[in-house]
């Protein structure tokens, strides 16, 4: 029960900002919590870990914490280049690795921390609160980037506070999120399905299903695109989500098309909206040459082209 | 001419200057920097026209009766929404519901209409220029929607009255739609049409129209004679599971009932107050001591209900119930002080007249719903659901579908009625919290909006309430009354009044928000004292139904859908209805609400408390382990008494 917003420039810019406005625009689908998941040009050099201590890095508990996560990524013979945090957020700049799954599961287990985000262009950055609050707490206006989704969240089930804030990262699959507007009927189902093959589940919230569902078929090879086409047929219940990569993004839309989502495709951009005034927060005063997808609809866009690829 | 720039101006602020310049009968208003935003020229009454030089979001329009509304480019969801008269005109496509719930005027959208194009609309003309999506004509209950374009699937799923034209290819016809022929002068008709807003003429349109199977139960229950059965009564079998299964091998269906519930479940008489009987007896004019007076849904509202008591007389609608019951119930409310609601199946202006505060309910179907009766309104309330059909919608039998009601309704008449499930503009909590905002902009934020669901997941239901921003909130437990439902729902589905009213205090408390909204019981309560259990577990006042039928002379014997009620209450057979005296109906209900005053006042002014707020947990006890349990309440023991 939420507001979605995406959008996708050619060229990087200020998309942190735009999101901002986007999502302050979108507010009031969703007062709980709200979300963003920002990408930049993928670095080859580093790759960015965003951790959720679940308590404030300035309490002892927090400071032990952090340090139990160094010393995990340490035995993983990971290089650390930086740290920092804010509150509950811990950021960390580390050298590439390839194990994601393994290192992050490592992480999570033994520091009893949550990772919101891994991956060598995304950040994801959600906590309770409206878009402009958080903004001014963890500074996203001043990001820049080449696309972005986000995320205003109504709880209706589970619990309010960060962890079950929107983006969802696609747990073990670096650079994946997720953000969903809906409710998945079959979640048991497809969650024990994915516990089997031994994914594990850190919230009781259907949307983190969606990207632990996306992140297993992109691992078993999958293109962004056949992901989508597969997902309105699989999952069931109303929905509408966006999905990102480190070089595209996307949308699906059930086939009751129960959940609004609006679409704006220009020479040099896309945005995507659960309505069109979020839209029209990047263009203020403009009437917009938007379409609503259809039921069952899904797309996908890549960063190289912005071209339609559906 | 006159301008608004919308673009500084919260949107509120935008309404109230297009009303104003509408009412002083400016006939040109232009609005510029719309963005798309949501509730433009919601609730309009009289002639103007309003250019809109952008997109506009949900509900542009809607509620509405007679102005002329020009959006230059996009209309988000529920474009013209249950407009009276008028015109609605979306330069390019609209999102999904475009026309739901329409009683009349034209809706033209040039571009694309989104899903469910004309839902529950009862009359007037859509048209479309481009293609619809899916399910055009979803529930549609009369008019015209006309798509000149391609239609996705479903098109006229479940419509039961109106008329479909589709120039397009139709991708596959819904359930209970069928195709016919067009009539001599229908095309001519529709090009006329087409033609008044400059629309290009599709070659051909084919006609799509109800088929009808689903507007009548194939079977009905016939009456068994009580001889045949001979089974002992057991906790196993009774003569109620037998005759259950004889009606069902018969029908091949479930059977609909009326009344409350018909088994046991833990109720009010499960706990008891902390007092010893000669501390009531001994009170002596307690209402002349004791505090009942209550107001209902300030939280947001300027004008929240003022109550002498707090009891409400819960919504029970005219169609269940004849109209003398319902004049009676009102002129019962105004005597007692208190408030009546409508229920369902739109306001009726007898009932109306004789109460003094009404509240009155959107439902599903959005029967005989008009923004007029909603200026008339002291409170509205959204119905999610209710007790005792939690997820159904309501039920009336074809028998008591008089031309009146049917006409109230907006529907065909004998037809047996089975109302949406859900509301066409309100799939999610999100969607919700925008049709309360619409609410508020027609009623200029004057009176409370309420929502009424059935108990199931309490706990989770009131925190969206509060997020939702109603004004308060109406709970009703399983064992609430009905004038038609399916017995198997009714009996077994939801929680009682009584773990409600827990739930929904703790799950204001797990939020930190306990005391945030208010909540008023139903579902059960039978007399004062049950109220006053209700208040005390943490009500803010309760609505009474049931037994406000039985204090005019209801028998209980659980016809109600039949419509041969024989005391004239739930039936709409003129002669059964002509047994029903109003006065004096009126005067029985105004005298049990008083007697439930006085017993409240008792048992405040015993358990030491001047006012029936003043009752707590603190004063009650569970009589039952099992009630102990649902409720936290201790288990009554010797030395518990008050003393
Ligand atoms: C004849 C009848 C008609 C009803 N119609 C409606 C209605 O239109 N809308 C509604 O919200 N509830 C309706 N109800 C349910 C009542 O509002 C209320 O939930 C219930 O009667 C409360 O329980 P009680 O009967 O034990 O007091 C109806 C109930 C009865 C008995």
């Amino acid at each position: 029960m939420c507001g979605i917003a995406g959008l996708m420039l050619r060229n990087s810019g200020a998309i942190g900002k735009k999101l901002v406005g986007m999502l302050d625009g979108l507010q009031h689908r969703g007062p709980d919590s709200t979300g963003f998941a920002l990408y930049r040009q993928p670095a080859a050099d580093r790759m960015v870990m965003r951790i959720l201590l679940k308590c404030s890095a300035e309490t002892h508990e927090g400071k032990s914490r952090a340090s139990k996560v160094l010393q995990i990524l340490r035995g993983f013979g990971v290089e650390v280049l930086s740290d920092s945090y804010t509150q509950e957020h811990y950021r960390l700049e580390i050298a590439p690795v390839p194990a994601v799954k393994d290192l992050s599961y490592a992480v999570e287990n033994q520091a009893g921390v949550e990772i919101l985000s891994f991956g060598s262009a995304l950040e994801i950055i959600k906590d309770v609160g409206s878009s402009l609050d958080i903004s001014k707490r963890y500074g996203i206006e001043a990001f820049t980037g080449t696309h972005c989704i986000g995320h205003v969240r109504l709880a209706t089930e589970s619990i309010v506070d960060a962890s079950r804030a929107h983006p969802f990262w696609a747990y073990g699959f670096s650079d994946v999120a997720i953000v969903h507007n809906g409710q998945i009927t079959n979640y048991w189902k497809m969650k024990r399905r994915l516990q089997k093959t031994g994914y594990q589940f850190r919230t009781d919230n259907d949307s983190e299903l969606i990207a632990v569902y996306l992140a297993d078929k992109l691992d078993r090879g999958f293109s962004l695109e056949e992901v989508l086409a597969r997902s309105v047929d699989e999952l069931d219940g109303t929905f509408s989500f966006l999905v990102s990569t480190a070089d595209g993004f996307g949308f699906a839309k059930d086939h009751l098309a129960a959940k609004p989502m609006v679409v704006l495709e220009k020479d040099d951009m896309v945005a995507i909206a659960s309505e069109e005034v979020a839209l029209n927060r990047l263009f203020p005063g403009e009437s917009l040459d938007t379409y609503e997808p259809f039921p069952g609809a899904y797309k996908t866009w890549q960063l190289s082209t912005l071209a339609m690829s559906a | 001419m006159a301008t608004i720039d919308a673009g500084d101006v919260g949107i509120s602020e935008v309404n109230l200057k297009i009303r104003e310049l509408a009412e002083k009968g400016e006939n040109e208003i232009v609005l510029y920097n719309p963005d798309a935003r949501h509730l433009i020229s919601v609730g309009v009454i009289g002639k103007s026209k309003i250019k809109i030089k952008g997109s506009a979001g949900y509900f542009c329009g809607g509620l509405s009766d007679g102005p002329t509304v020009e959006i230059q480019n996009n209309a988000g969801w529920g474009v013209a929404d249950n407009i009276m008269s008028g015109t609605v005109i979306v330069g390019k496509n609209a999102g999904a519901i475009p026309g739901v719930g329409m009683r009349g005027g034209k809706l033209v959208v040039k571009g694309n209409l989104g899903s469910r194009a004309g839902a529950m609309m009862k009359d007037g003309v859509i048209i479309g220029g481009g293609k619809a999506n899916f399910m055009a004509g979803f529930m549609m209950m009369g008019g015209r929607l006309i798509v000149c374009g391609d239609c996705e699937g479903g098109v006229g799923q479940n419509m039961i009255s109106g008329t479909i034209y589709v120039g397009g290819e139709i991708q596959s016809l819904g359930a209970d739609a069928k195709f016919e022929e067009m009539e001599e002068g229908e095309l001519e008709d529709i090009y006329q049409l087409l033609d008044e807003f400059d629309l290009p003429h599709p070659e051909s349109f084919r006609k799509i129209v109800p088929e009808g199977k689903q507007l009548h139960y194939a079977k009905y229950e016939r009456k068994l004679s009580p001889a045949k059965i001979s089974v002992p009564e057991g906790p196993m079998w009774d003569k109620r599971l037998v005759e259950d299964i004889a009606v069902k091998a018969d029908l091949g269906r479930y059977r609909v009932r009326s009344f409350g519930s018909a088994r046991h479940i833990p109720t009010f008489d499960d706990i008891a107050f902390k007092i010893t009987p000669e501390m009531v007896l001994s009170q002596k004019n307690p209402r002349a001591r004791c505090r009942l007076d209550t107001v209902l849904g300030n939280k947001f509202a300027s004008n929240p209900l003022r109550l002498k008591m707090p009891i409400l007389i819960a919504p029970m609608s005219y169609g269940a119930l004849s109209k003398p019951c319902k004049v009676a119930l009102a002129k019962a409310s105004s005597i007692a002080g208190i408030a009546i609601n409508n229920g369902e199946g739109g306001m009726l202006p007898e009932e109306r007249a004789a109460a003094k505060q009404m509240i009155y309910q959107c439902l599903s179907g959005r029967y005989g719903f008009s923004p007029h009766d909603m200026l008339r309104a002291d409170a509205i309330e959204i119905y999610i659901s209710q007790g005792a059909k939690p997820g159904l919608g309501g039920q009336l039998m074809g028998s008591k579908v008089t031309p009146e009601i049917a006409y109230l309704r907006g529907l065909p008449q004998g037809i047996d009625i089975r109302s949406p499930s859900r509301h066409p503009d309100v799939l999610g909590a999100d969607d919700l919290i925008i049709k309360i905002q619409e609410f508020r902009e027609v009623t200029a934020g004057r009176v409370p909006i309420s929502l009424k669901i059935g108990a199931g997941r309490v706990n989770n239901d009131i925190k969206i309430a509060l997020k939702d921003t109603v004004d308060f909130i109406e709970i009703d437990g399983m064992e609430g009354g009905t004038g038609a439902s399916s017995s198997v729902v009714t009996d077994n589905v939801g929680i009682p009044s009584l773990a409600a009213i827990v739930q929904a205090m703790s799950g204001l408390d797990e939020i930190g928000c306990g005391g945030q909204l208010q909540v008023v019981q139903m579902g059960g309560i039978r007399d004062g004292v049950d109220a006053a259990k209700a208040i005390a577990l943490g009500a803010h006042a309760v609505a009474v139904g049931t037994a406000t039928l039985v204090a005019m002379g209801c028998t209980g014997c659980m016809t109600c859908h039949t419509g041969n009620c024989p005391r004239g209450i739930a039936t709409q057979n003129p002669e059964l209805v002509s047994k029903l005296e109003v006065d004096c109906a009126a005067a029985r209900v105004a005298s049990f609400l008083d007697s439930m005053g006085t017993e409240m006042a008792a048992i405040a002014l015993a358990c030491g408390v001047p006012s029936v707020h003043g009752l707590c947990r603190d004063h009650l006890v569970a009589l039952s382990p099992q009630a102990a349990e649902i409720t936290g309440l201790p288990l009554a023991r010797e030395g518990d008494m008050l003393a």
